[in-house]
């Protein structure tokens, strides 16, 4: 126990964003690319962790906030030239306030109810900037987003050799650390806390004069907002914003990311992230049954750990413990 | 079970630092196309010509003395899918050259990819005429499909000579459709200034049901009908409006692009084509214009091990021709000197001569048109005769 205590108090979240500054110094712009697509989908996957794990909420549509934020910043930066400084949380406002429309309908329902809704707004968000060409590009989207400008970077030391994408990762790798400690401080708030007791018993929750569905719409939009934040992260990083960032297997990735890392933990779906990347990167470069692998890893997880990656290594943890006391 | 999972962890880790550095004597050249869902119809056998051509490269020495290695990735037909493979194959497989790419999305998409990282990226079947409108050129994406403007173009050529006043149109509504009907309609009313668009259907790319279509068209007795949907929509379309009686209503004045008189198509509708109206196709294994074609089309038939073998074959094959005629003029693997070489280079290709044209990097590729005519020997429609339009007068 006291191990444990002693694991916990280490700042791990920190430790882990320090160390991931240094990925680009290694010099495989490989590595780099890799490191921004986990740092921008682990933001993703832990914004549905709060209304997954936290609300006992189960988001079918998370994309669509995804794609608005990625929409929203491609758009400011390409074709009004606007600083990336304005349109990054411009992008996450705007998919808070989708978030917050949609929402206000979505958590009038529950359980299967409410997945269902979800998935509808996102599909309707997919249809639109399918069919909108004038303004989404349609379904040929919009390639080359340029690079936000960071020249300033060059005057940090140790960064001046690096290049623009590792500038840009440099930058992803701080703003996601920023959104994830906010986040932390949100789960961690009393409006966390009853987040979490709604999901245990929302009807008691209820009753002891809390309203539930306030709760639950700020959730929503809590979630929508650094959706879109990743999204615009995202838009920059892939080079172009397409329909397909709001369409559902968009939504199921990050869904699976987060059952796979551990809705039970704050980082689990992080972690989740960064296994599922990895093993697509690899798994895609032997077999296009790719699916195949993830269908069966899928199930195996499911019924061996339902806790997910972070949930399995706790109980390993556990179980060390009590062979070092045996 | 615990060490299951800390098994999974550890090969993840482990695969992410074991990736291949080894940049050997083999000139890398990364495929990126669709191998999966309904795209996979005319990415699979692009891959196959590129594969076959490959071959043949190497068993004859290869270029410049090094053998050719083609790496192959499936993009699932998702534009974002295809710019993190197309990016991991630089990245990662360290490839020297692109070639590939389907849809109009990915196309551009990848291109972004190839510019930033100077690769040269030679597209073989993307037709958007983004790939390579003046501000989206640069000068490493390249060419070898027709796109939109030659397609719409060369359907209305054909039209133009058809004693027809109203035609209707029927398209996806999605880029694609909407540039060649555009392309069609301009031409068409250039060429034939009598002639009246009398009706313009718009159906959803992916539509299963194109009757209400089908009716509203007829409503507006056109005397010719042009339509772009292509693979499998056109196989829907046409066997919900045979009984409908859309054929016979317009006397067979229909002309079918997006690839609606391939082999392909043909073979999968059998009996079911409406024989009579004209289809096009990037090539055919019965469409003999020279000896060289003749015999790659042997060569596709014995490689594919199929009697009748694939017309977006040549696609893949062309493209890489073009990528190593290049290499061998440029007498590198350099991109930016193999960039330079592909301006205006012109090769011998089994369907005939082709240019990379300077300006705008687009090869003046043309397609097959015909009027599609039962064959009893072989039990499906083929041109009859295939016709190949060469685009060059019309292109600009």
């Amino acid at each position: 126990m006291a191990a444990r205590r002693r694991l916990a108090r280490v700042p791990w979240g920190l430790l882990v964003a320090v160390a991931a500054l240094f990925v680009p110094a290694i010099g495989s712009r490989f590595y780099t690319f890799v490191a921004t697509d986990i740092a921008i989908m682990a933001l993703f996957a832990v914004s549905l962790n709060l209304l997954l794990g936290y609300g006992g909420l189960v988001s079918f549509g998370h994309a669509a906030y995804f794609g608005i934020g990625a929409y929203a910043c491609g758009i400011l930066m390409k074709v009004h030239a606007v600083p990336f400084s304005v349109a990054l949380p411009a992008a996450g406002l705007l998919a808070a306030v989708f978030a917050a429309l949609f929402g206000f309908f979505c958590v009038r329902l529950t359980k299967i109810y409410f997945a269902m809704l979800t998935l509808a707004f996102a599909q309707i968000v997919w249809a639109v900037s399918f069919k909108w060409n004038s303004v989404t590009g349609g379904e040929q989207g919009m390639s080359d987003v340029p690079y936000p400008d960071l020249s300033g970077l060059a005057w940090v030391p140790g960064l001046a050799g690096y290049r623009t994408s590792d500038h840009f990762y440099v930058l992803t790798v701080g703003l996601v650390a920023a959104c994830l400690w906010i986040l932390r401080r949100v789960v961690r708030s009393p409006f966390g806390r009853l987040l979490t007791t709604i999901r245990e018993n929302p009807e008691r929750t209820e009753f002891i004069g809390v309203d539930v569905r306030r709760h639950e719409l700020l959730a929503f939009i809590i979630a929508g907002l650094f959706a879109g934040i990743a999204g615009g992260l995202f838009g920059i990083f892939n080079r172009g914003v397409f329909p397909d960032f709001a369409y559902w297997p968009k939504s199921s990735d990050v869904l699976i990311m987060t059952i796979l890392g551990g809705m039970g933990s704050f980082y689990g779906p992080a972690i989740g992230a960064l296994i599922l990347i990895i093993l697509n990167q690899e798994i895609t470069s032997y077999t296009e049954y790719w699916p195949f692998v993830l269908g069966i890893l899928l199930i195996t997880l499911l019924f061996l750990f339902p806790g997910g990656v972070v949930g399995a290594l706790g109980g390993l943890v556990r179980r060390l413990e009590r062979m070092r006391r045996a | 079970m615990l060490r299951r999972s800390l098994l999974v962890t550890l090969t993840a880790a482990l695969a992410l630092l074991l990736p291949s550095y080894a940049r050997g004597e083999k000139i890398k050249v990364g495929f990126p196309i669709i191998l999966s869902g309904g795209g996979a119809l005319f990415g699979e056998p692009a891959m196959k010509g590129a594969q076959m051509y490959v071959e043949e490269i190497n068993a004859a020495g290869g270029v410049l003395g090094r053998p050719i290695e083609l790496i192959v990735r499936d993009t699932k037909g998702n534009a974002d899918e295809a710019v993190r493979v197309a990016r991991e194959l630089i990245l990662k497989d360290n490839v020297d050259f692109l070639v590939g790419t389907v849809t109009s999305a990915e196309g551009p998409a990848v291109s972004v990819v190839a510019k930033e990282n100077k690769i040269v990226f030679i597209a073989p079947i993307p037709k958007t005429d983004q790939l390579t409108a003046p501000e989206k050129l640069h000068p490493y994406v390249f060419r070898v499909a027709a796109n939109t403007t030659v397609e719409g173009r060369s359907a209305a050529e054909v039209v133009a000579k058809w004693n027809v006043k109203q035609i209707a149109t029927i398209g996806p509504d999605y880029a694609y459709g909407q540039d060649v009907t555009r392309a069609f309609v301009s031409w068409i009313k250039k060429l034939k200034p009598g002639v009246e668009i009398v009706d313009q259907e718009w159906p959803k790319l992916g539509e299963a049901d194109y009757t209400p279509f089908i009716n509203a068209m007829m409503g507006k007795k056109p005397d010719a009908v042009f339509s772009c949907l292509w693979g499998g929509f056109f196989v829907t379309f046409a066997k919900q409006a045979k009984p409908l009686g859309l054929f016979e209503a317009v006397k067979l004045n229909v002309i079918a692009v997006g690839e609606a008189g391939s082999p392909e198509t043909a073979k999968t509708m059998g009996s079911d084509y409406p024989f009579g109206i004209w289809g096009n196709s990037y090539d055919a294994f019965y469409w003999h214009p020279s000896p060289a074609h003749r015999d790659y089309a042997e060569r596709l038939s014995k490689y594919l091990k199929d009697p009748y073998p694939s017309s977006w074959a040549i696609q893949g094959y062309t493209g890489m021709q073009f990528l190593v005629e290049a290499i061998k003029k440029a007498g590198s693997t350099d991109s930016e000197k193999v960039a330079k070489a592909l301006l205006g280079l012109t090769i011998d290709t089994p369907i005939g001569r082709q240019t990379l044209r300077e300006k705008d990097h687009q090869a003046d590729r043309g397609q097959l048109y015909g009027k599609m005519t039962l064959d009893p020997a072989i039990g499906f429609a083929v041109m009859k005769p295939p016709t190949y339009i060469d685009p060059s007068r019309f292109m600009d």
